[in-house]
Formats: structure tokens, C-alpha cells, sequence
């Protein structure tokens, strides 16, 4: 275990430098100039040579590249040129709001998506099951953008009970949560309803009910038990992609998370904010990935890391 | 100031809650949301619009442009031209920062050089040369320059007087201010500042008590939260917007019209030879262009048309002409010109002004009216415009870009754009290559001319002068627009898109 964890840190240590090197070179071979973008747009020639030459950018990218990772390996990321700031500091005082929708978004879906999965495994093949189904491929295909405008419009504006942007009280929390929310509900549902309607075709299923164990303790303790790997790799999964940043809705409801600043910086060419966003988040979806892992033996006896499954 | 995560883990900011529908709160507080992420109270490197009017809500300068345009003393209570290169300055008695340490000779001096060593200063383009202070007794001095600056007046209004002590050349993100408002919370990194009233502040005390700043770059968020009553004023409004403003009862629409232009500015890197280097073909041209029905069809009437070279409100613009509608006339120049089947490019930046691309759309078709072909390269921003600007891009004909007019005088705007030289033109620091010396000289003597009669008279031929050389295919002046709750009042706003955060009020 200790021997597993240890290698697989390494591995992603190894990931995240190649992510964020890769990164490096390629914001440069963009289109666009960082000290236009970062100085006045009447700055003479003589002016960005000189903002070139103090943020380092008149140096060959070779040169460039070698005090990235001298600086990277001192924990410096460089100043966000948009901001003036240690640009790690700024994508430290955006994450906790993205970690705090992607955690309110997965919980939300995961409450609404295993009931619902359940239940239309419970009832496959029924009209009801067809009606879920329906409601949930209706999920599955409204653009976020679009629900989120609605829901806007809805709870924000017509019927003025939630705010409509930012995070300037708890309840701002409750519409981005739901419009990330909906997608997920949609592909989570599905998944559990495909997992236990293998689950109760199973022989192991069939030997249980003859035992007498009530249909309630066969569904959630048996039928979803055996779907619980699955069901948490594709919970962590998405939990790890929102880590990233859920850029339209961050914009659609100004949420002040990573996303939105992550296109700020592409569109301002802030080399130090867009490589510590690439760092962070980067170092963040491994460690949830391997928390993911990591939990495996815990719902699967069979599962022993760094080994085949034993079938 | 912070960026600490603790500070964004401390959970939401104390703006209004649930269906708030009094901005900021009971009554003694109002919220602004802003277009642009406001990342320091200081504007040695960049002057947002949006930003100004918190920034000067901390930070004052010697005088201040009035929404008329005319300086208005603040820290100064005399700033007068004693002789050609020198001005002489007293400040105001008991003018003193939030901390209570008064503001002095040495921080004005101070303020001077941190501002002069910022790379890439927006300012710095404005300061034909930059004023040394020589101290005459504690609260006066004199600025001196080697030449004639005789606006200096104005261009001090663009310089935040911070103590001498905690002053940087960089973007100051904390520190004592001497206006009517401190800041008691900030994150950066949001873009989120709660203001409160300044307790020392040496002028008369502020209505409204407290001011929280929102970064909402999309516009439709800044519309909802306005309708909703989550924000008290919004600025950065599109025509769309304004329309669907303006039917709302308790939402007042307010415009001015503004001190930038914005134009549609031919490429002056042109060979000899090339149709647009001649000016008959650049003003056939201009004939092709139904100014009017962009006005009111694309921009409903949230821009007017430009009748000279720079914006019509500006201190010293004169009005050279008029932007005529007119095909035939366009074609039968065309034709005298021996121009046929000209192909034209036309490049600009995503956003540069509102309903961009609409814009540029009905343009080539009016082109096309005339047979001329016209195509278009769209740049997102942060993109390779500005390589194409200095010609080192690729080539193009027409450029559609805006030029702001900060100090409230047309000399600035005319320098920055019309007074290219060969010299400039070397390093491609011209606006857009465009060199006449004959033009050049004039401006250059307007800069100098310390007699504002004579000033403005030579500014007056410079403009006609320019005018006639035919720089753009068309131009007009955007209005100045924010949108507040009905419960904001006094909002005095300037055509240079700011206004004083003292003089707002609240109703009831």
C-alpha cells in the first residue's frame, strides 16, 4: 500500500511538471504579446521593450524555460501581470470558491442521482422508468449556459428570491450549484441505473433474495454496494474536471472561481497566472484521483492496489 | 489588501443577501459593479474608466476635471501658470491623508518620480515631459519643465497623491489615501472592495457611508443584478441593454456623451500609388458609410456622429465636418480617382466598442454598394492586434479602434494620434503611420502656446488641416452610460466615465 501511494505520487509529480512545462511552451507559441496586453495601448516601442525585458520575456525561451523551474523548485510562480501579485497568491484567493461549487455541485448531485438511479433501476422498463429517462436525457442535453440563464431568469429576476451573481451571501451559492448540478444529475442517474440493472440480473442477486434478505437491503445494500467503484470514479472524476474550473457557469453567475480567471489570463497572456492556475489545479485533480484510488479496496475486497483485480 | 485564501474561505462578502433590493443595505450603503476588475486603487499603470471613480474616492490628485471639463482645484488651492515653464502650486490648508499625517510638498514631488518609472505607463503618454518640483515653502512649489506645458493643470488630475514614504513605481495596493472613503475589505483577486467612509477626511463627510465594489464582467450579469436589486449602479452598457433598462420603473438610464472617439482610421502605411494613399479616394469612401442608420439602427442612439477629429465634448475641438451619406457621389469619386474593383481589409479587436461586429458587417455591404469589396479580420483580445497595428502583422486598410480623451482636452488625443513623425514612424510609434510635418508642427506649437486664445486657434487649423487629409472612413463618439437604482441620486457623471463618489446621495 505504502509502496503503491509512493509510487503513484511520483508518477504524479512527474504528471504535473510535464502538464505545467507543456504549458509553458505552449501559452508562448500563442498568438499575442503579454507586454501589449499589460501595457498602455499608447506605449511606444521602447516602452514594451522594456516590459519585455522585465518580466523576462526577451530572453530565448530555453533561458525563459530554466528560471521557470529554478523558480518553480523555490515555490515561486512569478507575478501575475494583470495583477500585480504573486500569481500563486491570486489563484490561492480563487480556488476555495471552486472548490466550494464543485464540492456543493457533486454533493447536490450525488443526493439527487443515486436516489434516481436506484429508482429507475427498480422500475426498468416501466413507463415511469421511460418518463425519468426522459427527464434526465433533457438534462443530459441542456447546455449550462442555457439552464443557467433560465434559472436566472426564474429565481433572480422574475421571481426575485436568489441572487443573481457572485457569492455575496449563501444563497449564491444554490443556482450555480443546481445548473452544474442538473448535467451531472443526468450522467450520474444513468450510471447507477445501468450498474444495477446489471447488479440485479447477478446470480449472487438471485442466491440473496432466496436467503430472505428484503428487497430494500438487496437494492442498497447489495445491488448499488457492487456499483459503488464505479459510481465513485465517475463521482470523482467529474468532482476533479470542476476543479478546473466550470468556466461557463462561472460566467454566467460571475462566480469568482478559477475558471473565469483562467480566461482572464488567456485573454491578458499573464504567463505566471495561467501556469500557477495550470499548477494548482493540476495538483489538485491528481490528489482527488488518488483519493479515488485509493478508496477502491474500501468498497471492493477484491481490488488490492498495484495489482490486477482478482476476478 | 488581500489575497489570502483564509479571506475568500471567510465565506461570502457582505453585500446584500436574498432579494435585497437596496444594494448594499440599509439604507447607508450602495454597490457598484464594475466592468473591469478593479486590482489597486492606483492608476500609475493603467486608468480604467470604471476604475477612476473609486480610485479617486481614495486617492486625490492636485485638481480634478469637472463633468464640464474645466479643472477644479482639490489637494491645490492655487495652481497657476507664473511663467512659461512653471507653474506655482499651493496646497490646500489642513489637506490631510485617512491616517491624519498631512499631505505634503515632498509627496506630490515623490508622486511625480514613482509614476515616471513605471514601464508602460498609461499616463506617461499623456505628460509631453514630466514637471520637477522645487519646494518654495511647506505647502508651496513650483513645476517646472523645460518646455512650455501649459496644461499641466489638467494632466496633474491624473496624478494620486499618496504619502512619500509608502509610495512605489508599481501599482500601490494598500496605503493611506487622502480622499472621502477608506478600504476596509478587499480581495483582489475577485476584484471585490467595501469602502467606508473616510473619518478624517479633511472635506465635507460623504452621504452614502459605505461603497462595496463587484467585478461583473458580463454584461448581462451587471444588467440582472441591477434589475434584481442586488447592485445600485452599472456601467459598460450595450445599446440592447439600455433599451431594455430604460422601460423599468425604478431604473434610471443615465448618458453623456463622451471624450472618445471612436473611428474607422485608414492605414496610412499605404505605398504611394495605393488607392487609400490618395485622400480622394479615402474620402469617396466615407460616402459609402450610412452613418446615420448605424447610429440609429445598430447603436440606437447610444453614440453620436463625430463632427471632427476628436470628440466634440473635449476642451479645444472644433467641429470640421460631417460624415455624409451619400453613394453616388462615392462612386462617381471612385470612378474620377480611376479606382475599380478595390479590395479593402478591415481589422479590429473583439469588444473594441459595442456591437462591433454588426457594425462591420452592415459596413461591408455599404462597401459593397459602392463596389468595393471589403473584408474582415476580427482579433480577440489580448490577440496580435497591436502587431498589426505597427504594420508588423500583416497588411490591412482600415482599422476600427477608439481613442480616449482622459485629461478633457482635445491637444491629447490630437498629439497621440495625429502627431506622428518620420522619426516616430522609424520605430512605428505613430498612430497607425500616419505622418504629416506640417500637422506635427502645429500641434507641436499648440502644446507650447501658453496663451489659451491662441492656443485654441492653432489647435482649431490643426484640426482642419487634419480633417482634410481624410483619416477615417467614418467616426463617432460613444455615450458615456451607466445605469442606477432610482434610490442613487447625484450621480454626476463626467464624459470621461467617472464621477464623484462624495457627491452621490441616496433618496428617502
Amino acid at each position: 500500500m505504502v509502496r503503491y501511494v509512493a509510487q503513484r505520487v511520483g508518477q504524479s509529480i512527474l504528471a504535473i511538471f510535464l502538464t505545467v512545462s507543456t504549458v509553458f511552451v505552449l501559452v508562448r507559441l500563442a498568438p499575442g504579446d503579454p507586454a501589449a496586453a499589460y501595457a498602455s495601448p499608447l506605449a511606444t516601442t521602447a516602452e514594451l521593450d522594456r516590459i519585455r525585458a522585465q518580466f523576462g520575456l526577451d530572453k530565448p525561451l530555453i533561458q525563459q524555460y530554466g528560471i521557470f523551474v529554478q523558480d518553480l523548485f523555490h515555490g515561486n510562480l512569478g507575478t501575475s501581470f494583470s495583477f500585480q501579485a504573486p500569481a500563486l497568491d491570486v489563484v490561492l484567493s480563487r480556488m476555495p470558491y471552486t472548490i466550494m461549487l464543485a464540492v456543493s455541485a457533486i454533493l447536490f448531485a450525488a443526493v439527487v442521482a443515486i436516489p434516481a438511479g436506484v429508482w429507475m433501476a427498480r422500475h426498468a422498463d416501466t413507463a415511469r422508468e421511460l418518463g425519468a429517462n426522459v427527464a434526465m436525457i433533457a438534462g443530459q442535453s441542456m447546455p449550462e449556459f442555457w439552464s443557467g440563464i433560465m434559472l436566472l431568469t426564474i429565481f433572480a429576476v422574475l421571481v426575485p428570491v436568489l441572487p443573481a451573481s457572485g457569492f455575496t451571501s449563501w444563497a449564491g451559492l444554490v443556482l450555480p450549484t443546481v445548473t452544474v448540478g442538473i448535467l451531472q444529475i443526468a450522467l450520474i442517474s444513468r450510471l447507477v441505473r445501468r450498474e444495477m440493472g446489471a447488479g440485479f440480473a447477478a446470480p449472487y442477486l438471485t442466491i440473496a433474495r432466496a436467503r430472505g434478505i428484503s428487497e430494500r437491503g438487496l437494492t442498497w445494500r447489495y445491488a448499488l454496494g457492487n456499483s459503488a467503484v464505479p459510481l465513485v470514479t465517475a463521482l470523482g472524476t467529474r468532482f476533479a474536471a470542476m476543479l478546473n474550473g466550470v468556466v461557463v457557469v462561472e460566467v454566467v453567475f460571475a462566480w469568482p472561481g478559477v475558471g473565469s480567471l483562467v480566461v482572464r489570463a488567456l485573454e491578458t497572456r499573464d504567463y505566471p497566472l495561467i501556469q500557477a492556475t495550470v499548477l494548482v489545479t493540476a495538483i489538485l485533480t491528481v490528489l482527488v484521483q488518488l483519493l479515488i484510488d485509493l478508496t477502491y479496496p474500501l468498497l471492493d475486497p477484491r481490488v488490492r492496489l498495484g495489482k490486477a483485480v482478482a476476478s | 489588501m488581500t489575497l489570502s485564501p483564509l479571506a475568500a474561505c471567510a465565506g461570502p462578502g457582505s453585500a446584500p443577501g436574498v432579494g435585497s433590493t437596496s444594494g448594499a443595505g440599509a439604507g447607508s450603503g450602495i454597490t457598484l459593479a464594475l466592468n473591469r476588475s478593479l486590482v489597486s486603487l492606483d492608476n500609475k499603470l493603467n486608468q480604467f474608466d470604471a476604475a477612476v471613480t473609486v480610485q479617486r474616492g481614495v486617492r486625490q490628485a492636485l485638481t480634478f476635471i469637472d463633468p464640464k471639463l474645466t479643472v477644479q482645484h482639490v489637494l491645490a488651492e492655487r495652481f497657476e501658470l507664473t511663467a512659461p515653464t512653471e507653474w506655482t502650486v499651493k496646497l490646500r490648508d489642513g489637506v490631510r491623508y485617512s491616517d491624519g499625517s498631512p499631505v505634503t510638498v515632498e509627496d506630490v514631488s515623490t508622486a511625480l518620480q514613482m509614476y515616471q518609472k513605471v514601464p508602460g505607463s498609461f499616463l506617461a503618454g499623456l505628460f509631453p515631459e514630466w514637471p520637477t518640483v522645487t519646494p518654495v515653502d511647506a505647502a508651496t512649489f513650483k513645476l517646472v519643465t523645460k518646455h512650455p506645458v501649459p496644461t499641466l493643470d489638467y494632466l496633474m488630475a491624473n496624478i494620486l497623491i499618496t504619502p512619500a514614504a509608502a509610495n512605489k513605481p508599481e501599482e500601490l495596493q494598500g496605503g493611506v489615501g487622502s480622499g472621502p472613503y477608506v478600504v476596509t475589505a478587499a480581495n483582489r483577486g475577485t476584484g471585490e472592495y467595501t469602502l467606508q467612509v473616510n473619518d478624517k477626511y479633511w472635506g465635507p463627510a460623504p452621504a452614502i457611508k459605505t461603497v462595496q465594489v463587484r467585478f461583473l464582467p458580463e454584461e448581462a450579469n451587471r444588467v440582472v443584478a441591477l434589475r434584481s436589486g442586488e447592485v445600485d449602479v452599472i456601467d459598460a452598457i450595450s445599446p440592447d441593454a439600455i433599451s431594455q433598462l430604460s422601460g423599468l420603473g425604478d431604473v434610471e438610464v443615465q448618458q453623456v456623451p463622451s471624450t472618445r472617439i471612436t473611428q474607422l482610421f485608414y492605414n496610412f502605411r499605404k505605398p504611394a500609388g495605393h488607392p487609400l494613399a490618395d485622400p480622394r479616394v479615402r474620402e469617396a469612401l466615407s460616402y459609402a458609410i450610412n452613418g446615420p442608420s448605424l447610429i440609429k439602427d445598430v447603436f440606437a442612439d447610444s453614440v453620436s456622429p463625430a463632427r471632427g477629429v476628436v470628440a466634440d465634448t473635449l476642451t479645444g475641438a472644433v467641429q470640421t465636418g460631417e460624415y455624409v451619406y451619400d453613394p453616388q457621389k462615392a462612386k462617381q469619386m471612385l470612378d474620377a480617382a480611376g479606382v475599380k474593383d478595390l479590395k479593402i481589409k478591415i481589422i479590429w479587436e473583439t469588444g473594441e466598442f459595442a456591437n462591433d461586429t454588426s457594425v462591420m458587417e452592415a459596413v461591408v455591404e455599404m462597401l459593397k454598394a459602392v463596389g468595393v469589396q471589403a473584408e474582415l479580420q476580427q482579433f480577440q483580445p489580448g490577440g496580435d492586434i497591436s502587431k498589426w497595428r505597427q504594420g508588423r502583422g500583416g497588411d490591412w486598410d482600415v482599422l476600427g479602434n477608439g481613442y480616449p480623451g482622459p485629461t478633457g482636452l482635445a491637444l491629447t488625443p490630437l498629439q497621440g494620434m495625429f502627431a506622428g513623425t518620420k522619426e516616430k514612424e522609424a520605430t512605428r510609434d505613430t498612430y497607425q503611420g500616419y505622418v504629416f510635418p506640417k500637422i506635427a508642427a502645429l500641434l507641436e506649437k499648440a502644446s507650447q502656446e501658453t496663451d489659451k486664445a491662441a492656443r485654441e486657434s492653432i489647435l482649431a487649423t490643426a484640426q482642419k488641416e487634419i480633417w482634410n487629409t481624410w483619416p477615417c472612413m467614418w467616426a463617432f463618439v460613444p455615450k458615456t452610460v451607466i445605469a442606477r437604482r432610482k434610490r442613487v441620486e447625484n450621480v454626476l457623471l463626467s464624459p470621461t466615465n467617472s464621477y464623484e463618489l462624495a457627491s452621490v446621495r441616496l433618496n428617502g
